[in-house]
């Protein structure tokens, strides 16, 4: 744990949030209210739990590391809600709710007698995050959806890969989610302060395929207005910049990535090669020229490279103010003093598991009411009784009887 | 706060929504009921990274004035494709929707002085310059929280305001691959390609910073006073990185890159129809490939004795995702489709624009909105997101021209005379 911030000092302290929700998205936004302060609490299936327990590398306890990391700060509930009497146990956790996340197939909620206007009318202040992959509406919405496949239908994947070669995954299978969940947790908050001004609560409809589409620049203008179709960019993309592209160094499997956006970052870059001509009017000084001469600008750029070590090469390039980076793998990202300094690693003990495990601090980074990772993710249903005698008021009879029922 | 319809000099002709189902129809009748009505916004920044915070508030009401070089602008303005308008790509367009522009030059010490004035008339500033430029322009955070106790600052960088790397400059193609993003996208072994698209870091880092000026507008309510955010595009990058950093603390593991693959579940990839085309299929739990074996008719693959567990499936990946090569490349792309959605299997076209334009489900939810632009004729730009129910954001105004709200904001907002504000013009301080 990095802060120990009291938990009265923060933004979201007298929040609760029921997390109903699996895998990364929706559950995603609850991780990052919880971080600022929100008590969140993760409704969970009494057999199994929320898939994301199974995705990814297992520990010895069972769960995975990715549940580890983003049920950060989590309580796990189980309740059943496929039982009449555990639809009855949630309706009076969602009477003490704030906030409430869920990414079940549309038509889910409202087949366990808990459509909108129900719980609505049960807390008319609450808030509802919907994450499915498609949205609420629309002829696709009853589609099962994963980020894969949003990254497919809102276009990024498309683009990923060599020219005309086989499309790659964008680095990662669950950027999707995690946008999604952000998109998602803005809408929360703004729902939040319109509630504040108005007493009224909202649902916020997130689509994952649409979260993808909302980050692609000008892809949709420029189809409309001059019928262009961007295709795969393959390591550089020179549409708009040259040089802009990821270069090999002399070293195996050691890359650097270089955005010269504005002439004079590709003065600086074109002076950290020792070649300041190449800047000059006559020669490549104009991102219009760089552009017509693109072949012939990446050739130059990757020559330098290849001669060069990686370390040798950013050192020259930080020291004109060239826009370079390393290609990181994660082995590169834990030997670095930027990730330490600004403490983006975070250990964290895990009793149960007797390791401590290493896992992304808390992003957005604010001066006075810092977030802060009290507890990995919790094993399953380790809240539930807790939850229910003192938040709901059951006495322990009633909840060895839900127990016994396998209501919870 | 006002935050429309006070347009003076050179306004900007009105713009409308036209896409019926977009989510900003009766713009002016809900504008007073928007979550982030009354707010005002100063986007200092430059692209987007930053910026892109200032569009969603601005989308749900808040009043955003893009502050910028009375000559040169925000180089945004240039980067992307060229329009008819000489102040404007498509991308600026686009992303500097519903803002009003005011020129101030901060590198002379009027323009700090007026700068000032609009600070503490503010709630949230926004930056994106190399850390330490606003502090040479003594705009340092003392001195704007003395003009502003209640101001939210978000200051977005590369590498963040703290640590050895600081002044580097950074953009999200560097922070792609500082963050760990681009070296996992390729194939094993080979050349590294650019993540989808070019700014999806200046997009995740702008919306970690808006988040964080919520969260401090919140606190603000309980405080009165404002506070700094402070993010690093490589960060928010870092960030969505799943279970990386931990299963390399604790195993030592190292992804490499997986091609059009996933190192989680098999089959979870990119496959080719007998047409050419690609679709995305995405068995994430045992239950989905048993509904794949089902649509290839083969739901003998799905037993335990075969593929049934995803463990298996991993142990097997190349006989595996072998068998569904095959199998997809031996239809055309609509007949696998159809035969994956019949048995719910997830499934997806990977869409190039041309393929979005024609989809029906963008078309429904209004992904795509149109609006009409004087010069230029009808602009297609992405829709809102989020989606809020009661108070749906909206678009009522493409990127503008580089100034068009000076005049009114000199005027009316800092109550300068008519005859100051042409001084100022002629000194080349607005």
């Amino acid at each position: 744990m990095t802060t120990s911030v009291t938990q009265e000092d923060l933004p979201l302290t007298g929040i609760r949030v029921v997390d109903v929700a699996t895998v990364i998205a929706a559950p995603y936004c609850a991780g990052i209210l919880g971080e600022f302060g929100a008590d969140v609490l993760k409704v969970e299936h009494p057999m199994g739990g929320d898939i994301c327990r199974k995705y990814g590398t297992p520990t010895q306890r069972g769960d995975t590391l990715a549940w580890l990391s983003e049920a950060r700060n989590k309580k796990s509930v189980t309740i059943d809600l496929h039982r009449r009497e555990g639809v009855e146990v949630f309706k009076k956790l969602i009477e003490k709710a704030d906030v409430l996340c869920e990414n079940f197939r549309p038509g889910t909620l409202e087949k366990w007698g808990l459509p909108w206007e129900t719980l609505h009318e049960i807390n008319p202040g609450l808030i509802m995050l919907r994450v499915t992959g498609y949205g609420q509406t629309g002829p696709y919405k009853d589609r099962p959806g994963f980020a894969r496949i949003a990254h497919a239908v809102g276009g990024i994947a498309y683009l990923s890969g060599m020219p005309k070669g086989t499309p790659v995954t964008p680095g990662s299978t669950t950027l999707g989610d995690y946008l999604t969940g952000i998109y998602g947790c803005l809408g929360v908050l703004m729902a939040l302060r319109y509630r504040e001004q108005t007493g009224l609560g909202q649902y916020i409809d997130a689509a994952l395929y649409e979260s993808v589409f909302r980050c692609t620049d000008e892809l949709a203008p420029a189809y409309a207005m001059f019928g262009q179709v961007r295709e795969r960019h393959g390591p550089t993309h020179n549409d708009f910049a040259c040089p802009y592209g990821h270069f090999p160094t002399k070293e195996e499997g050691k890359w650097v990535a270089i955005a010269c956006a504005t002439d004079k970052l590709f003065e600086r870059l074109a002076e950290a090669m020792g070649r300041p001509e190449l800047a000059s009017s006559s020669l490549y000084g104009d991102q219009k020229t760089r552009l017509e001469n693109r072949h012939d600008v990446n050739e130059i750029v990757r020559d330098w490279c290849g001669s060069l070590t990686r370390d040798e090469l950013l050192k020259r390039c930080y020291a004109t103010g060239a826009p370079a980076g390393p290609l990181n793998n994660i082995a590169d990202i834990f030997g670095d003093r930027q990730f330490h300094a600004r403490r983006n690693l975070v250990s964290v003990d895990v009793p149960d598991l007797g390791e401590t495990v290493i896992v992304p601090g808390v992003i957005p980074r604010l001066s006075e009411t810092p977030g802060r990772i009290k507890h990995l993710g919790p094993k399953l249903g380790e809240h539930t009784d807790a939850v229910l005698q003192e938040l709901l008021g059951l006495n322990s009879d009633e909840i060895a009887e839900l127990h016994k029922k396998r209501v919870i | 706060m006002t935050t429309e319809n006070s347009e003076t000099e050179t306004p900007l002709p009105e713009t409308a929504a036209t896409a019926d189902a977009s989510p900003s129809a009766d713009e002016h009748e809900s504008e007073a009921r928007l979550p982030m009505t009354g707010i005002r916004v100063l986007d200092l920044g430059t692209f987007l990274a930053g910026p892109h915070a200032a569009s969603v508030l601005g989308e749900f009401g808040a009043e955003v004035l893009k502050i910028e070089h009375p000559i040169a602008g925000d180089p945004m303005r240039r980067f992307g494709t060229p329009t008819k308008r000489h102040d404007a790509t498509l991308a600026w367009l686009s992303e500097a929707r519903n803002r009003k522009s005011v020129t101030l030059d901060l590198r002379q010490a009027e323009g700090v002085q007026l700068f000032l004035k609009l600070v503490a008339k503010s709630d949230v500033l926004i930056e994106n310059f190399r850390p330490g430029t606003m502090e040479e322009w003594g705009l340092g955070w003392e001195v704007l929280s003395e003009a502003n106790p209640r101001l939210i600052f978000l200051r977005v960088s590369g590498y963040g305001q703290t640590g050895p790397y600081r002044r580097r400059s950074g953009f999200a193609h560097i922070a792609h691959a500082f963050g760990g993003l681009s070296y996992l996208a390729g194939f094993p072994g080979e050349t590294p390609v650019v993540p989808g698209t070019v700014p999806l870091g200046d997009y995740f880092s702008s919306l970690y910073g808006a988040i964080g000026i919520m969260l401090a507008l919140r606190q603000r309510e309980k405080t009165g006073r404002g506070q700094i955010i402070d993010v690093g595009i490589y960060e928010s990058v870092f960030r969505q990185l799943d279970e990386i950093a931990a299963s390399y603390g604790l195993f030592g593991k190292v992804r490499e890159r997986e091609g059009s693959g996933s190192f989680v579940a098999v089959p979870h990839g990119h496959f080719r129809t007998q047409d050419d085309k690609w679709i995305a299929i995405a068995c994430t739990t045992d239950k989905m490939f048993e509904r794949l074996a089902e649509a290839m008719e083969r739901p003998e693959l799905a037993s335990s004795a075969l593929y049934g567990q995803q463990r298996k499936r991993l142990a097997a990946r190349n006989e595996v995702n072998q068998i569904v090569i095959e199998w997809v490349g031996s239809l055309p792309r609509s007949e696998v489709l159809e035969r994956c959605l019949r048995c719910e299997v997830p499934v997806g076209k990977l869409n190039s624009i041309a393929d979005i334009f024609e989809d029906e489900h963008f078309q429904a939810r209004g992904n795509l909105v149109t609006l009409e632009e004087p010069g230029l004729g009808e602009v297609v730009i992405p829709g809102v997101v989020p989606r809020l129910s009661l108070t749906p954001g909206r678009i009522h105004n493409l990127g503008p021209a580089l100034g068009d709200a000076t005049y009114e904001i000199m005027r009316e907002l800092l109550d300068i005379s008519p005859d100051d504000i042409k001084r100022l013009r002629q000194r080349k301080i607005i």
